[in-house]
């Protein structure tokens, strides 16, 4: 049973995913008055990736990467789908929280072996982005579990079916606010899109890969979309029943964060940084102390 | 097995050692390791044995008690295991070094002493032996003089400090109860006044705060780590430090005992409390400060003053999980940080003393034990999971959550998220990236030094993975200190208030890694090809290679440089200084010159005859 649930999971969010990435060029190319490729495009590349030819610069740069795409579906066995959650009894929201640590020191290793400046530079740049989404990310889920008094996510999603949406409920909304606002980070969309800035770094930590590297690295982007959304519609808008629902809620949040990608330049990584640490710094902050109150 | 013996050998082992040195240097060396090792074996046999022993050739007519419990072996083990390890990744580093005897001599010393303090059982001894290893710190501290001596200097005028005000409390206990033996005081004191015990207990916390590096008497730590040998090194921040954590448990929990820290409070602020907020701007001012450093000790010395915050904070909340957070948090940093001062040092012995990260790059392929070394040891500082590091941060994090304050696990959390970059910022400066030209025929360290890397690294792993085996012992330490016991499993902690199972998170993690590198494979296969290969994109390739290393993190550095200043520590050196020309001024009216004395008393006599003359006060 089990088993049959952390295929049902990996299936579902890969499937999600692609879905989304497909999507956002679809989407976005509508906005750009362009036609758009198809909605399978990323699926079609990464079955045209894995028959290209790649270079490999040693064994942490293979295994990096497949560290990486493990620690992402990892996590996802932690998130529940709907009520779907193979491994929710093996640590809750902390365990989360560090193993969402694997896939980017995975990446960041295998780049780092490249020994390419730009990989280096994107990878530098990856990891304070992460420093400045971290403090209003970490002050968030802080607050959502003083509230509930409890680090365990799916017991944080039981209580909202019970007592309604914590976005709905005035103490944690404006922890909701603040998460709204640093998600396009998380993502690593534009406005911060500084990590990959293909017109400046050549895709940072992606630049020495090629082939089958470059399909990995396409499905761990997919992963890591699913991800982000994923846990704030289990934080926020109370998870959901059944998948299906699930997946509308991830739809909605995943269309807003695209139409803010769609029409924002890219920021440099300080300005970044110091618009992370202000408003959803402070928002987060005054979201941690009413939770405290309240509880 | 008798204490006393245990003692005998580790004292009597490290002056046997600097006399075979004077005779037959080669022997010297194997009999510092198998004395080291016998050291191991004989603590080892202790485990679980409860037993006080009272000797009467004590000091000033007061008994010596030996005692050992779970507590004192928890911290016997750590102490003998690291110091064996590092008696072993000495033979080669020091080859070519002065003055071995004397360097052997007192690395075994120090932890006979280490050994004494953890397993006397009256306070007298505690502090004569506290004042041996403070003493013969100071001297391998300056081992190899210039910068070193100034750090030694810095350790030993706060470690004074601290021991001062420890000698104060322990005079002041034996004339308010007539007895310095820990059990008998434990049991005395809970009569005595809270002002009295409160005042007790700030005077020896100052003592154990500064050894164990807390802002803001963390200055001594970053210079002596930096400056001291590299085996050294790690005895100083795996377990030396440690010790302050010793006392702590010492006074806070054994002699004290619950009763009384609870009365200790005002309001919201109590003793406890104070030392949680002590750990956590520890842990923050630490993890950012990491981030400025480029010399690879320095960032591994202030990652220790960061840890100790976590520490503090899972033993300051006082439950039954802060408790065994903190524990196995003391462990699991002295693993960890002990391994990778091995590899600072490796990299050392390699590279002809490099210290700075910026000059390295691209090790990996050279050296790759040490490397797996260094990434196993800086996942395990970060608490990656299935590194030991994870489970006891987890432990902590939820004892903070769970206790309503989200506010130190933010700081415990922020340091975690500084640990990563700076964490990274070290293995990618020396292992990832371009090698230089001149490193180009470096080799791998030789056996005796990559042995204890390899211990320690599959140590990590182990108790990552495999938690219940610590864990166990490590609750085995509450107990004794009157927490109630912890439901432990193998793979973690199945306690009602949420279950921790490494097992299932190891199991997901190898056959998920399993299936990707199965669907990896099925890919076409990847040519392996050198880095210049596409480093120019078809070009000739540059002869000055670009390699990004230098300011890795500037823009955030140059955000926060400013308010990293350590301004405790200038004002320390600002008092130094003061005091210095204080004493300088004095020096110049005490000349020593007979004839200045003979001047000042003559002008002194006609002051007063004048004063006579016009005044008639007399």
């Amino acid at each position: 049973m089990t088993i049959l649930e952390i295929i049902l999971t990996i299936l579902l969010a890969g499937i999600i995913g692609l879905f989304f990435l497909g999507l956002s060029r679809k989407i976005m190319a509508r906005i750009h008055w362009r036609y758009g490729p198809p909605i399978v495009q990323p699926v079609i590349d990464i079955i045209k990736l894995f028959n290209q030819t790649s270079i490999s610069h040693g064994i942490l740069f293979n295994f990096g990467i497949i560290f990486s795409l493990a620690g992402s579906v990892v996590v996802l066995l932690f998130l529940p789908l709907g009520r779907i959650c193979p491994l929710s009894n093996s640590g809750g929201l902390l365990v989360i929280l560090y193993l969402m640590l694997i896939s980017p020191l995975g990446l960041a290793l295998s780049g780092g072996e490249a020994a390419n400046p730009n990989a280096s530079i994107g990878i530098s740049r990856k990891f304070l982005l992460a420093l400045g989404y971290e403090v209003p990310l970490l002050l968030i889920l802080l607050a959502v579990m003083t509230y509930y008094n409890s680090i365990s996510i799916v017991e944080i999603v039981n209580k909202q079916i019970q007592a309604g949406w914590s976005f709905q409920s005035l103490p944690l909304i404006l922890s909701g606010i603040a998460y709204i606002l640093i998600l396009p980070a998380i993502l690593g969309l534009r406005p911060f899109e500084m990590i990959h800035a293909p017109q400046e770094i050549s895709s940072g930590p992606l630049v020495e890969y090629s082939g089958k590297f470059l399909a990995l690295t396409t499905i761990l982007h997919a992963f890591n979309v699913f991800i982000g959304i994923s846990l704030f519609v289990n934080l926020f808008l109370g998870g959901a029943e059944n998948p299906g629902y699930f997946f509308l809620k991830m739809l909605g949040v995943f269309i807003i964060v695209i139409l803010v990608n769609a029409v924002f330049p890219r920021f440099r990584i300080e300005q970044a940084i110091k618009y992370l640490w202000k408003w959803p710094t402070l928002l987060a902050f005054a979201g941690l102390i009413i939770a405290l109150i309240t509880t | 097995m008798n204490l006393e013996i245990l003692l005998a050998i580790a004292f009597g082992g490290a002056l046997f050692t600097y006399i075979l040195g004077k005779i037959y240097s080669r022997l010297r060396n194997g009999f510092a390791v198998l004395n080291a090792l016998a050291l191991v074996v004989m603590t080892s046999c202790l485990y679980g044995q409860t037993m006080e022993k009272s000797l009467n050739f004590g000091f000033l007519d007061l008994p010596f008690v030996l005692r050992i419990n779970m507590m004192s072996w928890f911290f016997a083990i750590t102490i003998v295991g690291i110091g064996l390890l590092s008696v072993l990744f000495s033979i080669k580093f020091m080859k070519n070094e002065k003055r071995l005897d004397y360097y052997y001599f007192n690395m075994l010393f120090i932890n006979a002493s280490m050994l004494g303090t953890v397993i006397s059982g009256d306070l007298v001894s505690f502090f004569i032996f506290w004042e041996i290893m403070s003493w013969s710190t100071y001297l391998l501290i300056s081992y190899k003089g210039g910068k070193a001596i100034f750090a030694g200097l810095k350790y030993i005028i706060m470690s004074i400090i601290g021991s001062l005000a420890m000698l104060l409390v322990i005079i002041s206990l034996y004339t308010n109860f007539g007895t310095l033996v820990i059990s008998e005081l434990a049991l005395q004191i809970q009569t005595a006044s809270l002002s009295y015990v409160f005042f007790i207990l700030i005077m020896v916390s100052l003592a154990f705060v500064i050894i164990n590096a807390f802002w803001p008497f963390h200055t001594w730590l970053p210079d002596a780590h930096a400056e001291a040998v590299s085996p050294f090194s790690s005895v100083l921040s795996a377990v030396l430090v440690r010790k302050g954590m010793y006392g702590l448990y010492l006074f806070m929990y054994v002699i004290l005992g619950f009763n009384i820290l609870n009365k200790l409070t005002s309001g919201i602020v109590s003793f406890n409390s104070v030392l949680c907020w002590l750990g956590a701007i520890t842990i923050v001012f630490a993890a950012l400060t990491a981030l400025l450093q480029n010399d690879s000790k320095r960032i591994l010395a202030w990652s220790t003053v960061g840890q100790g915050g976590y520490m503090i904070l899972g033993v300051a909340f006082a439950t039954t999980l802060g408790m065994a957070g903190g524990t196995f948090h003391i462990l699991n940093h002295c693993i960890y940080i002990a391994l990778l001062f091995f590899v600072a040092g490796s990299i050392e012995y390699r590279t002809g003393g490099i210290r700075d990260i910026n000059s390295l790059g691209g090790l990996i392929k050279k050296m790759p034990i040490t490397f797996i070394g260094g990434l196993v040891g800086i996942s395990g500082l970060i608490g990656v999971p299935l590194t030991n590091g994870f489970v006891s941060k987890w432990l902590i994090y939820k004892t903070l959550i769970l206790g309503n304050s989200p506010f130190l696990a933010f700081a415990a959390f922020i340091g975690t998220w500084g640990t990563i970059l700076y964490g990274y910022k070290f293995i990618h400066n020396i292992f990832l990236g371009q090698l230089p030209e001149k490193y180009k025929d470096i080799k791998e360290v030789p056996f005796t030094m990559q042995l204890p890397i390899i211990i320690l690294t599959i140590l990590v792993i182990l108790f990552g993975i495999l938690p219940g085996i610590p864990l166990k012992m490590v609750n085995a330490v509450g107990t004794s200190l009157g927490f109630s016991s912890l439901n432990v499993t193998l793979g973690g902690i199945a306690s009602e208030a949420g279950t921790l199972n490494i097992i299932n998170i190891f199991m997901a993690v190898l056959v998920i890694s399993i299936i990707v590198w199965l669907i990896y494979k099925r890919g076409r296969k990847a040519v392996s090809v050198t880095q210049d290969d596409n480093y120019a994109a078809g070009a000739a390739v540059p002869i000055e290679k670009y390699h990004y290393t230098v300011d890795f993190y500037y823009p955030l550095t140059r955000m926060i440089s400013p308010f990293l200043k350590d301004f405790i520590d200038d004002f320390y050196m600002r008092l130094s200084r003061s005091v210095q020309n204080l004493c300088d001024g004095i020096r110049r009216i005490y000349t020593g010159d007979v004839g200045y004395y003979v001047m000042y008393i003559i002008l002194f006599l006609a002051l007063l005859i004048f004063v006579q003359l016009n005044w008639k006060p007399w």
